[in-house]
Formats: structure tokens, C-alpha cells, sequence
């Protein structure tokens, strides 16, 4: 009997399920997932959560990142869907040089991502202490906490519609054009529709991005305090139990979010394709 | 002109697509475009369409030159060999799709939308949603979606390819009475010579970016003007003949001699030339078997007046006679595909209504010389 025929013979004679070896690996994956969640979750019961979190420190905090993050993801979707469109339908000579230089801030580390926003924004930068003298302060300031935000988490959105552009036969358009409506008409009625699913993914990655995002914030606009830099000043002063209430505020707001923009859209997180 | 082509010329990054393309439409009139794929058809709609610029040449509709202008501006109806309807509309919202972007009032784009639904022979399935329609459906609702605007000239891109045989030939018919009663100009496009014979009232025979062939569809297939149009129109053998010498009258064809005046005076100039003969106009006999079952072969051969004893030489009687070995016998149901290496070494298949033969077999195919289409052979190899 050969090696391979060995082999068959003891493979058939147990019958394992197909997937069980990845079924394996991933769960491992998923105990690790879970499990901090559960031990970090765990340490409630012993710490006023509903006190902390009505401290003026932080509803400061929560205010602040519910002003920032929605702008920096409206921002965002407003000009990376365009750019993402583009990107979809159009082969042109440096293309793959902006496909990169969309995929940049998610390779940059965050805060080195800030100090980078700094040297252009910084108050001694030409641009920073122009927008300053003017009464809009581009650190500092909720203004330079959008700006951070959108840096690190606007190539979601890019990347996630262009997909969903990119799946949407162009042959359906030429059909809208043929019909007789223009090219922008067309991406109204057409494109979009039918891409939305994968934009409004975009959108949510986005979100949960810019609520969550501490590095460059924290170089560019450590004040005024969103939820996570306020978080990290706890850490600093008062250790794990410190920044379970606000820890915990930050995963609800998130969570509701998601949750409510995928019930209205009716769709699910991950793109499917 | 409803549609015209005027030396269309596209050239791709990887390749010229189109050469030199001119061919016009009259109203209401059904030409096929047809090519084998990758031919350039495909460049030819879109340039049409104005989805595509081309690199020279002009397009015109109604005599008005559109090439430059932009496809919403064109009206020109499409319908593509994958289906395009929107999957987030109803079946009458596509439809209205495109009246929608013209100035009719609600009630007329309704009305419109009851009409072509109608017929298409849809009626009544307004709210159904594009994804519970079958293949046939979703293709006739394109078509009324095309039909709705009511464009100057409609286009065609392969609208049967992605069908089966049997809905395709249905939906052949239900394309053509739906032209007939629109009265739209229409481009069909295809690479399927069964489509474009039965529904087209003009060919046009595309090939490597170039015109090759136009005409009416039976004018092409009986009389091919060159070797690629005989075998594309159609299953077609190709053998070769030789005028041995100068002085010879007589000209070799699959291994047998036949004189050149019987042929046709195309030949007198050039010493070589490709021979096209249809399957169904090939007869073949068993050689050890003719004296027996002679009665079954003399139906076959009637026509072209050969006797039973086939003793006369064949110039006189207007037939050849080749000597072969069958090859193989395919059997397609209601006919038999029968592959025979004659005895110059090239094969020839001959279609047959028996069975009977076997592999190995010794037989003699028998052509008539009115059947055969002679396309003298010059220095260049390519037609």
C-alpha cells in the first residue's frame, strides 16, 4: 500500500467535517475576540458607571466626539464617494499612485499620521497661524480634532465605495445613458442605488473609525477631549477601572450608530462581494 | 439614411478594433451585423451608441452627424447581450426609465409603459421585480425598455446569446414580429449566422474590424463572395484545386479530374483555387456496397442525372466523383455528420439522412458542379 493510498483510507474512515479545520482557526481567533470583552465587561459591577459618565468631564467628552466624528464621516463621504467613482470607472495614467496615496493613512501610523497634519497645520505653519489669526483654529479645537478624524478614517469609505462601484456593471449605465439621461444623472439614479449598500458600509467603517480614533487626535487637537484622548487622560490618572464608564459609553454610542444606520439602510456591515 | 457609418475607424490600446467601417441603415429596415466574436462588433455598437469615440470616421442618424455628441443625446435604443434592468426598480419603473428623462406628463409615460408592456406581451406585470423574471421575460422587458423612447434606430448586441436553443428561437420570432410592428431600424448583432439569416432583410459580414461581405441573406449563402463568408454563412468543406499544367484542360478536385470550362471561367486565370461545397449538397455511397443496395443511393443522386453503373466520366454529367475512406460517422439526431478523407488526403464532411456507414469504410462523395463555389487562390494565401 502506498503512502498516498494510507493516507485516502484513514481520511475515509473518519469523515471529518469539511470545514472543520478552519472552523479551528477561526475560533481561536474569535476566543480572542471575545474574551477581553468579557473580563473588561466583567469589572462593571463594582464601578459607578452611570455617576462617572454625568460628570462634566464626561459629557464634555461624549458631546465632543458626537460633534466630531459625524461631521469628519460626512466630510469624508462627501468628497472620497466622488473619489471613489472616479477611481471605479476611469484607467488613467498614475492611477495606481492615488490608489496608494488613498490606502496611505491606513498604513501611516496614527500619531505619526498627526505630526504629519501638524507640519502642515501646526499653529507656527503658514496655513495653521493664518486659519488661527482669522478665529478658527486648525489645532486645538474641534475644527483640528474633524481634521485629525477624517485623515486616519476617511480611506474607508474610499475604499469600501469603490468596491461597490467597481461591482455595479458599467453596461447598466451605458443603458441610463442610452435612455436619455447625462452622466450625472445617471450616477444619481444608477450608480448610486445600486452601490449604496456598499457606500452606506463605508460610511459605518468610517464612523466607528473617527469615534474610536486617539492618535492623531491627540497630536493635532488634544484639547478640547473627545471620548477616547479623554479616556487615555483617565488611564493615565486612575488605571483600568478609571475608564470602564466612559470605555463603555464610547462602545453604546458606537454601537447604536452602527446598529441604527444599518437598520435604516437595511444593510448588513461587511461588504458582500 | 435612419443610420449611418461612415469610415468608422477605432483603434483600442491593444489593438486597431475597427478599420474603415461604412455601412447604412433604412428606415425601418432589419440588418444583421455578423462576425465571429472578437471581430469588432461589440466597438461598432458602442460607437454607435456613443458610448465609445472613435478614432476616425463619422456616425450619423438621420442624417445628422452625432459622432461627437454624447449618448443621452442620440436616441438610440440598446439592449445588451447580459440584462441590464434595474434590480432596484419594478418592471414598469424600468420601463418608464427612459421616458421619464423625456417631457411627457405622468399619464402619458404610463400609458406608454401599458403599451410596450403589452407588446411584449408582458402586460400585468408591472410590479414585479426585475430578479422574479425568467431569462425570456427579463429579455423582452429590455426590449420594451429600449422600445419605449421610441428610438430612431435600435441596437442589438447579441440579445439571444446567453439563451438556450429552444427560448432563443422563440424569442427570435417575438424579436422579429416586435420590428416588424414598431416599424424601429434595427442593428442586430451577432455571431450566430442562424440568427442573423432568419432575421435579418440585410447582412453584413464583419472580420477583423473590416466589411467583408453585405447583402440580402440567401444572395450571401448561395453565393459567397469569398472563402471566410462560404464557411462562416454555414457549414462549408473547403478543397483544393490545380490546373496540372498550362495546357490542360482539366483541373484536379479532391484527387479526381474534371474539366475547366465545366467549372466556371473565374478559374481560367490563376492555376489554383479553393473549392466550397456544402455538407447537404455532398452525396456519399459505400464502394463494396453499391451494386446491392443501389436503390437506396440512385434517390441521392438523382438530380444531377449519374447512372446507376456511374461508368460516364464525370466532366460531361456535371458531377465529381471522390474516392475516400470515411473517417467517422457523427450522429446528430436527425441527420448524420459523415467525415470522409478522400483520397488528395483532404477531408470533407458530408451530411446524410441513413446511417449505415462505418469507419474505414471505402466510399465515393459525389458533388454536383453547380453546388461548387470557386474562389481562385493568388500569391497571397488569405482571402
Amino acid at each position: 500500500m502506498s503512502l498516498v493510498d494510507a493516507t485516502r483510507s484513514v481520511m475515509n474512515s473518519r469523515r471529518l467535517p469539511p470545514l472543520l479545520v478552519f472552523g479551528l482557526l477561526g475560533g481561536i481567533l474569535l476566543v480572542y475576540f471575545a474574551l477581553p470583552f468579557a473580563v473588561f465587561l466583567g469589572r462593571t459591577g463594582s464601578i459607578p458607571v452611570v455617576e462617572t459618565l454625568l460628570e462634566t468631564s464626561s459629557t464634555t467628552a461624549v458631546r465632543n466626539s458626537l460633534l466630531t466624528a459625524p461631521a469628519a464621516t460626512a466630510v469624508a463621504t462627501a468628497f472620497g464617494v466622488p473619489l471613489a467613482y472616479v477611481l471605479a470607472r476611469k484607467t488613467f495614467p498614475g492611477k495606481r499612485l492615488i490608489e496608494a496615496l488613498v490606502v496611505l493613512p491606513l498604513v501611516v501610523p496614527p500619531v505619526v499620521g498627526g505630526a504629519m497634519l501638524l507640519s502642515v497645520m501646526g499653529r507656527f505653519t503658514p496655513i495653521g497661524a493664518a486659519a488661527a489669526r482669522v478665529g478658527v483654529p486648525l489645532t486645538g479645537s474641534l475644527l483640528g480634532v474633524v481634521l485629525a478624524q477624517m485623515f486616519v478614517a476617511a480611506p474607508f469609505v474610499v475604499i469600501t465605495a469603490r468596491a461597490g462601484f467597481g461591482a455595479v456593471d458599467e453596461r447598466l449605465e451605458q443603458a441610463s445613458r442610452s435612455l436619455g439621461y447625462g452622466p450625472i444623472a445617471t450616477f444619481r439614479h444608477v450608480s448610486l442605488p445600486l452601490a449604496s449598500r456598499a457606500i452606506v458600509a463605508g460610511i459605518v467603517l468610517t464612523f466607528a473609525r473617527a469615534m474610536g480614533e486617539f492618535g492623531a487626535t491627540m497630536m493635532v487637537a488634544y484639547n478640547p477631549r473627545t471620548m477616547p484622548t479623554r479616556i487615555w487622560v483617565d488611564f493615565i490618572s486612575g488605571g483600568i477601572d478609571a475608564i470602564v464608564p466612559l470605555a463603555l459609553a464610547l462602545l453604546a454610542v458606537t454601537l447604536v450608530v452602527v446598529v441604527t444606520v444599518q437598520q435604516f439602510a437595511g444593510v448588513p456591515t461587511v461588504v458582500e462581494r | 439614411m435612419t443610420l449611418k457609418l461612415d469610415g468608422l475607424s477605432h483603434r483600442y490600446e491593444s489593438g486597431r478594433a475597427l478599420n474603415d467601417v461604412s455601412l447604412a441603415l433604412d428606415d425601418g429596415e432589419l440588418v444583421a451585423l455578423l462576425g465571429p466574436s472578437g471581430c469588432g462588433k461589440t466597438t461598432v455598437v458602442q460607437a454607435i451608441a456613443g458610448h465609445l469615440n472613435p478614432t476616425a470616421g463619422q456616425v450619423s442618424l438621420r442624417e445628422t452627424d452625432v459622432t461627437s455628441a454624447p449618448p443621452e443625446n442620440r436616441n438610440v435604443g440598446l439592449v445588451f447581450q447580459q440584462p441590464t434592468l434595474y434590480p432596484h426598480m419594478t418592471v414598469s419603473e424600468n420601463v418608464a426609465y427612459g421616458l421619464k428623462s423625456g417631457d411627457l406628463s405622468a399619464e402619458q409615460v404610463s400609458n406608454r409603459v401599458d403599451r410596450y408592456l403589452e407588446l411584449v406581451e408582458l402586460a400585468g406585470r408591472h410590479d414585479a421585480s426585475p430578479e422574479s423574471l425568467s431569462g425570456g421575460e427579463s429579455r423582452r422587458i429590455e426590449l420594451a425598455r429600449a422600445l419605449a423612447p421610441e428610438p430612431d434606430v435600435l441596437l442589438l448586441d447579441e440579445p439571444l446569446s446567453a439563451l438556450d436553443k429552444g427560448l432563443r428561437a422563440r424569442l427570435r420570432d417575438e424579436t422579429i414580429r416586435i420590428q416588424q410592428e414598431t416599424g424601429v431600424t434595427t442593428l442586430f448583432v451577432t455571431h450566430d449566422q442562424e440568427d442573423a439569416m432568419s432575421v435579418a432583410d440585410r447582412l453584413v459580414v464583419l472580420r477583423d474590424g473590416e466589411v467583408v461581405a453585405a447583402g440580402p441573406p440567401r444572395e450571401l449563402y448561395d453565393s459567397p463572395p469569398t472563402r471566410f463568408v462560404a464557411s462562416f454563412l454555414g457549414r462549408s468543406n473547403e478543397l483544393s484545386a490545380r490546373v496540372e499544367s498550362d495546357e490542360s484542360s482539366l483541373v484536379t478536385i479532391g484527387g479526381t479530374d474534371i474539366a475547366v470550362d465545366a467549372l466556371t471561367d473565374k478559374f481560367t486565370d490563376v492555376p489554383r483555387a479553393a473549392i466550397h461545397v456544402r455538407p447537404s449538397d455532398l452525396t456519399v455511397r459505400s464502394m463494396t456496397r453499391s451494386g446491392k443496395s443501389s436503390s437506396e443511393i440512385e434517390s441521392m443522386s438523382d438530380r444531377s442525372g449519374v447512372s446507376a453503373d456511374g461508368g460516364a466520366p464525370n466532366e460531361r454529367l456535371g458531377t465529381i466523383r471522390m474516392p475516400g475512406t470515411v473517417a467517422n460517422v457523427r450522429d446528430m439526431g436527425r441527420r448524420y455528420d459523415v467525415c470522409v478523407e478522400v483520397d488528395s488526403g483532404e477531408s470533407v464532411t458530408v451530411e446524410r439522412h441513413r446511417g449505415g456507414l462505418h469507419e474505414n469504410e471505402r466510399v465515393t462523395v459525389t458533388a454536383a458542379v453547380s453546388d461548387l463555389t470557386v474562389f481562385p487562390v493568388s500569391e497571397r494565401t488569405s482571402d
